[in-house]
């Protein structure tokens, strides 16, 4: 059951990062400029020139998978077993 | 010849089994750990020059929350520089110190990982220094601290190393998640 949630969490979490950054990242340069993921804008500053994909959804995407990743390692701390004094005794510990 | 013998599994990491670099020797260990000093001189010195400045009134750091109007995270950094200035003007040059510190001893690394993260969540945000796409210097420092966190730097040449080797750790070993 826990490797079932951690494999979820890495599969979910590293996804979504990989969307708002690389995935979606592609759909920006395909679309021509600005390429990046801000304005772009002439010498007067103007904005010639605006991102596909908002950058907003693109870096929420990345921090939902951060988020992710994160409740993952809370679950996985709350859920740790504590030692029992045998084990630390034996030194018995796993790491 | 280049031969790659034993894999190195962290078998010290509390996340056991989500870790395993195929590098032998010493060399991953002395890379993390020189990573995790160089990160916290960082924060260590983005910290301590504003105490140096400011003291415990570094009003700017309220004033930028109140700027990230229309990022990711919604309301939520412009209602903190609204409503959490009091704890927001002291608490960034004194978090920012003191997350270098614990990085620099590898002391309870990961926990200050933590609060690395969330310093470089809101940087990356606010500065939306995205010209060059949203890969950028902010988001290599904040996953920098990611890293840190994941493979619990503080253990290689840090305090962490023998925090965790202590019988208090030992009998409460869910500490071992905030630290190395």
């Amino acid at each position: 059951m826990t490797d079932t949630i951690q494999k979820a969490a890495m599969a979910l979490g590293g996804g979504l990062m990989a969307l708002g950054i690389v995935g979606l990242g592609i759909v920006e340069m395909l679309a021509g400029k600005p390429y990046g993921a801000a304005p772009l804008t002439n010498e007067a500053g103007a904005v010639v020139a605006t991102p596909a994909v908002d950058p907003v959804l693109r870096t929420g995407l990345v921090l939902a998978g951060l988020a992710v990743l994160g409740l993952y390692g809370v679950y996985a701390a709350v859920t740790a077993e504590e030692a029992t004094d045998e084990a630390v005794e034996a030194g018995t510990i796993a790491d | 010849m280049f031969t790659c013998e034993a894999p190195m599994n962290y078998q010290n990491t509390p996340l056991t089994d989500t870790v395993d670099v195929a590098l032998d020797g010493p060399w991953t260990q002395y890379w993390l750990a020189f990573l995790r000093l160089v990160t916290g001189w960082w924060f260590f010195h983005a910290g301590v020059t504003k105490l140096i400045e400011d003291g415990l009134a570094f009003t700017y750091g309220p004033m930028y929350m109140k700027g990230m109007t229309g990022t990711a995270l919604g309301p939520i950094p412009v209602w903190m520089g609204e409503n959490l200035a009091w704890l927001i003007a002291p608490g960034v040059p004194l978090f920012e110190t003191l997350i270098g510190l614990a990085l620099i001893a590898g002391a309870l690394t990961r926990l200050a990982a933590v609060g690395g993260v969330i310093f470089m969540t809101l940087f990356w945000l606010g500065n939306a220094d995205f010209g060059n796409g949203l890969v950028n210097g902010d988001f290599m420092g904040l996953l920098l601290f990611v890293t840190v966190l994941v493979v619990g730097a503080g253990r290689y040449y840090g305090l962490d190393g023998v925090l965790e080797n202590t019988a208090f750790v030992k009998r409460h070993p869910k500490l071992r998640y905030l630290m190395g």
